[in-house]
């Protein structure tokens, strides 16, 4: 099987901050997995890198069997797409113009035309909220908007970025139905989370990731079921 | 007499207008003060002094070459002097330094090169006057101002609309996702200088018209700066808003109370709007929910 995202040995400096020491891992087509750990383990670092908004220092990236580009707008062009930490919506545009710029590097075609029916399939509600404005859209609202916002470039991969938080735990339930429904009809999956449970419960791998390390991976139930993973991350 | 100030100010107000645009643009998206927005204001008016007294050119020739000259030089302007610093993540302050260093430079190679006399342009439209309501009404006003209102309308437009427009206010939205939206955020910060020189080059032609060519001339720019503030950084509908204001202001004070005091009314309104409306008439609130 391809493998869509294959990382090795990739370090990350911000300044002398040695942010991410040698993580090696990948992500086959069709899969969902997820890296685990506390706060400032790097989780996001490692999502900013692999869309090339924070710097490598060495390692390779590949995505698809191919090197991953430098620029962020290249790496978007190779079915990339990413759902950020804190959502990052374009708050002072309109629903509707923060999709049209989900979909900006595409043309606007029928198979555009149908990504956006199915995101209002997945979320009705963004489709009567179009005309308002992202940054009033409640905190679950702007969750549904930064997901569909990346599905509307059309990716092959989708990177996201603690989707849980600040959500209720019944939003973070459907949320999580939501990925895997999204992984169902064919999308690879990244996920990072600190809350951690539900995170590895609907993976097929996870990796635990300390100080700019992998603690441990395995089976994402597994993992979640880990006496020692447990004790640390996952609260007893 | 009344009407007749009133056009005088709407024609002045509207050249603040459109070098305001441009100003307010490149701030919103770069979040510095492109002190160098004067200097190329003036090689616009130069591109266009050349273009009708070398080649003799009509007005609309001549327009046509400063925009484009303007947008040029705009564009160059921030290849050379501001991408080195964004690429590095320099602090606003040091672009707009870098700005105030090219603002000189170009202010100092016309004097080296072109010297510093005051020239003017031949006469597009002589002396013609409209009667308006028993007053004379100058037709190079009121063509100032109706240019202005209808190219800033159209640059609404296009900001507002276009896909392009769209993906230069979400950049002024947030950068870093804008590029992850498959923007290359060095074209489109191209195109942003591009329509700033622009507009730059239209306001040159105008004021070369009305009063004269120098090197220093980029100076009345200042007043585009108090136009964008009155109006709200950022805003156009403010910026068209903020120089009409202004130009009408400073008019009416120069015929009916004293040309001398024309400036400290000007300044003095800045600061008033600075400290009690910060944002300005139309300026955002770009408060967030988190
Ligand atoms: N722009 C930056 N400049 C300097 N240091 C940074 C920067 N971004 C992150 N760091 C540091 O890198 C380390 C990893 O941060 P990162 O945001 O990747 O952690 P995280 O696992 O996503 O944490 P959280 O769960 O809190 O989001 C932290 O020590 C952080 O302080
Ligand atoms: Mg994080």
């Amino acid at each position: 099987m391809t493998q869509a995202l294959r990382v090795e040995d990739l370090h990350v400096h911000y300044g002398t901050i040695h942010a991410i020491q040698g993580v090696t891992f990948s992500v086959d087509q069709g899969e969902v997995v997820s890296i685990v750990g506390s706060n400032g383990a790097g989780k996001s670092t490692i999502m900013w890198s692999l869309t090339g908004v924070a710097e490598r220092s060495s390692g390779t990236v590949e995505i698809f069997g191919e090197p991953l580009p430098a620029k962020p707008h290249d790496i978007v062009n190779r079915g990339v797409a990413l759902v950020p930490e804190r959502r990052r919506l374009f708050s002072a545009l309109t629903v509707q113009e923060n999709l049209i710029m989900g979909g900006y590097r595409r043309a606007r075609d029928e198979r555009m035309e149908a990504d956006l029916e199915r995101c209002f399939q997945l979320f009705p509600i963004l489709k009567q909220r179009l005309k308002q404005r992202a940054g009033t859209l409640s905190g679950g609202e702007q969750q549904m908007l930064a997901i569909s916002r990346a599905l509307m470039s059309d990716p092959r991969i989708l990177l996201l970025d603690e989707p849980s938080l600040g959500l209720a735990p019944i939003v973070v339930d459907t949320l999580m139905e939501t990925i895997l429904r999204i992984r169902s009809e064919g999308m690879t999956i990244l996920l990072v989370e600190q809350n951690a449970t539900q995170a590895l419960e609907i993976s097929d791998r996870g990796y635990i990731l300390e100080v700019g390390r992998f603690l441990k991976e395995g089976p994402g139930v597994a993992l979640a079921q880990d006496p020692e993973v447990r004790r640390a991350y996952l609260g007893g | 007499m009344f009407l007749q100030t009133l056009i005088t100010g709407l024609s002045i107000g509207g050249i603040y207008a459109l070098m305001a645009v441009g100003y307010s643009l490149v701030f919103s998206v770069l979040n510095f003060s492109n002190f160098a927005h004067g200097a190329v204001i003036m090689l616009g008016a130069y591109v266009g002094l050349a273009l009708a007294t070398k080649l003799s050119l009509g007005f609309g020739l001549v327009l046509a070459g400063s925009v484009a000259g303007a947008g040029i030089i705009a564009v160059l302007n921030e290849r050379l002097a501001y991408s080195v610093l964004r690429r590095r993540k320099a602090p606003s302050l040091y672009l707009m330094i870098s700005a105030m260093g090219c603002s000189v430079f170009l202010e100092n190679l016309v004097y080296a090169t072109i010297g510093s006399r005051f020239y003017a342009f031949p006469e597009f439209f002589g002396r013609q006057v409209l009667t308006l309501w028993g007053s004379s009404v100058s037709l190079l006003d009121m063509g100032a101002f109706l240019f202005a209102l209808v190219s800033i309308f159209a640059l609404h437009v296009f900001i507002s609309s276009t896909r392009t427009g769209i993906a230069i206010r979400a950049g002024v939205s947030d950068m870093t996702m804008c590029s992850l939206m498959g923007v290359d955020l060095n074209r489109l910060i191209a195109i942003v200088f591009l329509l700033a020189g622009g507009f730059a080059g239209v306001a040159g032609v105008f004021l070369g018209i009305k009063y004269l060519v120098y090197p220093t001339m980029g100076w009345v720019t200042n007043k585009a700066y108090i136009a964008a503030v009155i109006g709200g950084l950022g805003s156009l509908p403010g910026a068209l808003a903020g120089g009409l204001i202004l130009g009408v202001v400073e008019t009416f004070v120069s015929s009916y109370v004293s040309s001398v005091l024309r400036d400290v009314f000007s300044f003095s309104l800045l600061i008033a709007f600075l400290v009690l409306r910060p944002n300005g008439l139309m300026g955002q609130d770009t408060e967030e929910k988190v």
